[in-house]
């Protein structure tokens, strides 16, 4: 494609004549010591906190630290070229980011601004990136589900619209995996998903988008994208970007998830921004402030009424609740809960969801940890069918891990303790789930009811998992219109019928 | 810098006062700036950090220098200031104590600079409209610049207002940059 020489120079004499000059008045000052993305700058009387600042190149600054004589500024983007001596503006702007459906599909920086070659981004809208979160008034509790497309973790620890469920583990235990699925499982529910990648490699976030787009969940989704490369601000700044970005779609009334992947780099980078800002050092060197840092982030994923959307709208979406889902992820040192930033996130999430090294090793994937991974308010939102069946889930997982450690003393064990012993062997089984293989609720609903009502009892134990693909495969060509059903009316009442005749023929013919 | 200023502001508050109360606040400003010419000096400046030169000498030194006609309470406020070793701070306290009487007296200095010379009556017109925007009585220093190319800037303090044509050129730049 060749660009003639015409049409640069049309295009910049449209911009001359639209530019503006007017005679400026500003407050300036100037930079006293830059010192890797710090600025702290003599002057700027009238500098407000929060504000855009000016620095020459076209780079902009944020004043985070107004002390008597100077201000303490973060440098958003490069900083190289600001040297000391420099003039710096106040712009009277607090710091805005794109929002609205054009970003979907659309890898974006902290900024907003796009990355991924595919050209400017077309909104209109700009939102701040810190906004106080929706009051009270305007809330509504948890009543809608967000499917993960996990067995293990949609029957027992089930996260509803609006919620923050923390999702929690070293590194190399399948976090964001477990995310991801969650992404590729909102295709066809309405949802729309917020990526947000903090501090990670290039590599892996190019590897996430590529397993986004690969299956069909990028239209769906923003991906915003502050790798360990960029500088601490950006990282900082990110969580906050991505939730304005979510809000835009809770605020019209639709529903929204955000990942956060993971919020223990953002500390590190707001770690890094504070001590370089001389802010004192408070436990684990982080500053006092880094509670808040992640309440007011995780605070604004909400469920908010209909009201609230009609005032958000100034009433054009009329008797629809929006929602944005919070599902920030936490990395732990060696199953470290117990570190300054885990304790926080978990206290202020509304569940976790606890991945273990031991039993990822152990081929049990989602390495999920039954016993410590709670929801608080996901019960509320569980469909119907899957709440009844979870519940026994749930109990046969209990008594099988009291059971499992008493037993390995005892050579004779009673009849119905080795039964409960082999049945929890089994819901183990079943719980494994293969990435990028999300289930639907009738799936999902007919595995647990067969592990339940006792038809892989007689199956040896190596080989529960053929059988429950052998029974999805069984169920999917013979009985497409009860599956069906099942998913559009997720009752079990209804449906126990059904699920009890899928599996009696299913084990009648033998074909596992 | 700022550093600086944090330290020399208490001195620069307690003298101001203090100089308020006995009414002299021009002689004490007129003081203060010739006590920092003569610490800025560079045969003073490292006697400044001598150990071998008393407090009091240096005290002593600087109000020879600079402070004829000073009373008691004044010589007091220069032994106050080398006892503490905080003699190099007097520009900055200098700096603040101007500051603190322009405020009382409701004054600003402005500077203008501009790309021609300014004739008399155009600062006159250019001082009252300043004063009008700033409720201030301004005191107008000139300054000529030819790479502004036209017009002026006026600096307040913190507060530019860039009239200049430079700057309007400079501001086309970064808005046909910023894409």
């Amino acid at each position: 494609m060749s660009i003639k020489a015409s049409e640069i120079s049309d295009l910049i004499k449209s911009r001359i004549e639209k530019f503006q000059s007017t005679t400026e008045a500003r407050n300036v000052g100037t930079v006293v010591t830059v010192t890797d993305g710090i600025c702290r700058v003599h002057g700027l009387a009238d500098a407000r906190y929060g504000e855009m600042l000016e620095f020459p190149g076209n780079t902009f600054g944020l004043a985070l630290n107004l002390e008597q004589d100077s201000v303490g500024a973060v440098v958003l983007g490069e900083y190289k070229h600001i040297t000391e001596g420099d003039t710096v503006k106040t712009t009277n702007r607090i710091l805005e980011v794109p929002v609205g459906p054009e970003l979907l599909g659309r890898v974006v920086d902290a900024l907003g601004q796009p990355i991924d070659g595919k050209g400017p981004i077309k909104s209109s809208r700009q939102a701040p990136i810190e906004r106080v979160a929706p009051g009270v008034i305007f809330r509504k509790s948890v009543s809608q589900p967000v499917q993960t497309g996990y067995k293990a973790v949609d029957s027992m620890v089930p996260v509803g619209r609006g919620q923050r469920e923390l999702i929690i583990g070293d590194r190399q235990t399948g976090k964001t995996a477990l995310a991801i699925d969650t992404i590729i499982n909102q295709k066809g529910s309405g949802v729309k998903c917020i990526y947000v990648a903090i501090g990670q490699k290039q590599a892996s976030i190019a590897n996430v988008v590529r397993k986004l787009e690969e299956n069909g969940a990028m239209a769906h989704t923003i991906v915003v994208a502050a790798s360990a490369s960029v500088p601490a601000a950006m990282q900082y700044l990110a969580p906050y970007s991505g939730c304005t970005m979510g809000e835009y779609f809770m605020d019209n009334g639709e529903d929204a998830l955000i990942i956060y992947d993971d919020l223990t780099k953002q500390a590190w980078a707001y770690r890094q921004i504070s001590l370089l800002l001389k802010r004192p050092p408070g436990r684990e060197a982080y500053p006092g402030d880094v509670f808040y840092l992640h309440s007011r982030l995780l605070e604004r994923s909400a469920r908010v009424n209909a009201e609230y959307v009609e005032k958000a709208t100034g009433g054009k979406v009329k008797g629809k609740t929006g929602s944005l889902t919070g599902l920030p992820i936490i990395e732990t040192q060696a199953g470290d809960v117990t570190a300054f930033v885990p304790t926080n996130v978990i206290s202020i999430t509304d569940g976790q969801i606890f991945l273990e090294t031991d039993l990822f090793n152990a081929g049990i994937r989602p390495a999920m940890n039954a016993g410590i991974s709670v929801s608080r308010v996901g019960g509320a939102a569980q469909t119907d069918i899957i709440k009844r069946l979870g519940g026994g889930i749930r109990l046969a997982l209990a008594q099988y891990r009291e059971l499992a450690a008493f037993s390995q003393f005892a050579s004779d064990l009673d009849e119905a303790t080795r039964k409960q012993l082999e049945r929890g062997v089994r819901v183990t089984e079943v719980m494994k789930q293969k990435q990028y293989a999300p289930m639907s609720v009738a799936e999902m609903a007919l595995s647990i009811y067969a592990v339940n009502s006792g038809y892989m009892d007689k199956v040896e134990r190596n080989k529960v998992v053929a059988f429950e693909v052998a029974l999805q495969a069984f169920a999917r060509s013979n009985h497409a219109a009860s599956i069906k059903a099942i998913n559009d009316k997720p009752v079990l009442k209804e449906h126990e019928a059904t699920l009890k005749k899928i599996c009696e023929d299913f084990v009648a013919t033998g074909a596992y | 810098m700022a550093e600086k200023t944090t330290i020399a502001r208490p001195y620069a508050k307690a003298v101001f006062a203090l100089a308020r109360e006995q009414g002299k606040l021009d002689a004490w400003l007129k003081t203060l700036v010739r006590a920092a010419t003569v610490v800025t000096d560079t045969r003073v400046e490292p006697l400044l950090s001598n150990p071998r030169v008393t407090p009091a000498g240096l005290a002593d030194l600087v109000v020879d220098i600079a402070g004829g006609g000073l009373d008691e309470t004044g010589r007091n406020f220069f032994k106050v200031l080398a006892a503490n070793r905080r003699l190099g701070y007097l520009p900055e306290i200098a700096a603040i104590f101007a500051h603190l009487k322009s405020e009382a007296e409701r004054s600003i200095d402005v500077t203008v600079t501009s790309a021609v010379l300014l004739s008399a009556d155009q600062q006159k017109k250019l001082a009252a409209a300043v004063e009008k925007r700033l409720a201030r009585t301004v005191r107008l220093h000139s300054k000529l610049d030819p790479s502004l190319i036209g017009g002026a800037v006026l600096r307040a303090g913190d507060l530019v207002i860039d009239g200049s044509l430079k700057g309007r050129l400079d501001r086309l730049e970064s808005e046909l940059a910023s894409g």
